[in-house]
């Protein structure tokens, strides 16, 4: 009885440093530390076209009969760009940028394919196509979609503003055009990140400590590795993909 | 009766140590938030706190109890003993009077993604959407009514399926959006300003011209499940959470989460969305529902 007393107050303990693992805090942060990489492809994968199924003749002349994907875009030296590179949790770092995401709707695509949306912020969600759209964004849990907005845009030039409210990766969809899609990863601390064309990328302004990165690419997949960050110093991190 | 003793008196001191277990917690959450707020002067409140979370915890564990009970006797079936779904019951398949077979996959309660609510896109249901949902059943969907449980037992539900998805404990309640119909709903003017809107909102690429469902997309919608899912058809019947004004309006306002049918909130006034309710009602022969 006393064991099992034991482990329940071990387990309490336990489970209420999990419940209040508190939400991000701002502090100053002078002379911190940087995470610095290329993230590369191990060896070239060709870029899937996409194929525009529709039964309106409106949207083949507006989108076109196929579209580049522009899922794999390697470069002549193996960097990987439109990788998302982010710190899921950081205790604490410099406050987050006030800035909106602007997502649009443009020849039955998503522009931009990926980037980052910050907590505190928005999502601003534009149609600049005369046909139907609705933007679909979704929250991946544990491998599981589960809907953050799912927006009518029924007309060109329209415009919806939605609080970025859930953090975690976002896929977004749209219902009346299945091969559009779009990544979006709202962080609920400012190190977040995307590789340029070369899969280069840079996160500043970190105190001191050890954190976990996650990077992750609609084709390659997602890892997370561990790097130690000293003070006023950049740390290496960078990754190698292959196709599964 | 020693054998049956022995288990209620395992289960005694299980609630005792839950409880007790429940009292540190609340003590260590206190202190936290005493640490974190040192300014607070604060200590006789902290002491309070605590004496009302355990009070809380107490009626809650009570409640958890009976929904897990309930649940287990009248949802696992469908819903799954984990709220994933994947019940014994499996995936049923339906064929409408126009031969389109629906399958109906159980809600998945661990995603916190709801259809039925009355808060916008993106947002929890409120309890009372739950309770409402558990209460009425949804048509069609082979979820019965729950109208034979006490209001206590039906809201034990509630706070149980609750349990299954952590946005419940993350996440703050949004605004309820009231449903005030207008006197002139179903009227000729708004029936036609209904039908302009049907057109211009482009419902017909999923729910085609004459409102059977049968769109030029209609084939193409995947749920959050990836499920393919069909478009609902106005021509034979009823709205799975019933075909009130109200709930036609609402299904425009807040979108069904998880499934294809986006929000209108931000793209339609009000208005508008009345108008809607106006001529989608003829389109369903549910005139009767104004009188
Ligand atoms: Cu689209």
């Amino acid at each position: 009885m006393k064991k099992v007393l034991l482990l329940f107050v071990l387990l309490t303990f336990v489970l209420s440093g999990i419940a209040f693992a508190g939400p991000y805090e701002v502090v100053d942060v002078k002379g911190g530390g940087s995470i610095t990489g290329v993230v590369k492809a191990a060896a070239k994968v060709a870029d899937p076209v996409v194929k525009i199924e529709t039964t309106k003749p409106e949207e083949h002349q507006l989108c076109g009969m196929t579209a580049p994907s522009g899922m794999y875009e390697i470069s002549a030296g193996m960097g990987v760009k439109n990788v998302l590179v982010y710190i899921e949790e950081v205790p604490k770092g410099k406050a987050l940028p006030k800035m909106d995401y602007k997502l649009t709707n443009l020849k039955c695509q998503f522009t931009p394919l990926v980037g980052i949306a910050y907590s505190g912020s928005n999502f601003v969600v534009t149609n600049s196509d005369p046909v139907f759209h609705n933007t679909s964004i979704g929250l991946m849990v544990g491998g599981k979609r589960s809907t953050v907005y799912n927006l009518a845009l029924p007309g060109k030039d329209q415009v919806i503003t939605k609080p970025v409210r859930r953090t975690g990766l976002n896929s977004v969809k749209c219902d009346a055009h299945p091969w559009m899609r779009a990544w979006i990863y709202a962080a609920k601390n400012p190190y977040a990140t995307i590789t340029d064309a070369d899969g280069k990328y840079e996160i500043k302004d970190l105190l001191p400590g050890t954190y976990k990165v996650t990077f992750f690419h609609e084709g390659f997949g997602d890892v997370t590795k561990d790097v130690t960050v000293a003070a006023g110093k950049p740390a290496t991190l960078d990754h190698t993909f292959s196709k599964k | 009766m020693i054998v049956n003793k022995k288990p209620s008196l395992q289960c005694i001191s299980y609630i005792l140590i839950m409880v007790f277990s429940l009292l540190i917690f609340s003590i260590a959450a206190a202190e936290e938030g005493a640490l974190k707020a040192p300014q607070d002067d604060g200590k006789n409140a902290v002491s309070v706190d605590v004496k009302k979370d355990v009070q809380d915890a107490g009626n809650n564990e009570a409640q958890l109890t009976l929904g897990k009970k309930l649940f287990g006797e009248r949802c696992v079936v469908c819903h799954g003993a984990s709220g994933n779904g994947k019940g014994p019951a499996g995936v049923i398949k339906v064929m409408e009077k126009s031969g389109r077979v629906l399958e109906i996959h159980p809600r998945d309660l661990t995603s916190g993604t709801f259809k039925f609510r009355t808060v916008s896109t993106g947002c929890l249901p409120l309890d009372e959407d739950l309770l409402r949902t558990i209460t009425d059943g949804i048509l069609k969907s082979f979820m019965p009514d729950a109208k034979v449980l006490k209001l206590d037992e039906r809201k034990a539900l509630v706070a149980y399926v609750k349990t299954f998805s952590p946005r419940f404990t993350a996440e703050e309640p949004c605004k309820q959006i009231a449903a005030k119909m207008p006197k002139w709903v179903g009227s000729k003017d708004s029936i036609v300003k209904g039908e302009a809107l049907y057109k211009k909102m482009k419902c017909p690429d999923c729910h085609g011209n004459d409102g059977s469902g049968n769109g030029p997309k209609s084939n193409d919608i995947v749920d959050d499940w990836g499920n393919k899912i069909l478009p609902f058809n106005f021509r034979t019947g009823n709205l799975k959470r019933g075909s009130t004004p109200d709930n036609v309006y609402l299904t425009f306002t807040t979108g069904l989460d998880g499934s294809g049918m986006p929000s209108y909130e931000d793209s339609l006034k009000d208005e508008e969305r009345w108008n809607l309710v106006s001529f989608t009602l003829k389109l369903m022969n549910k005139a009767e529902y104004l009188k």
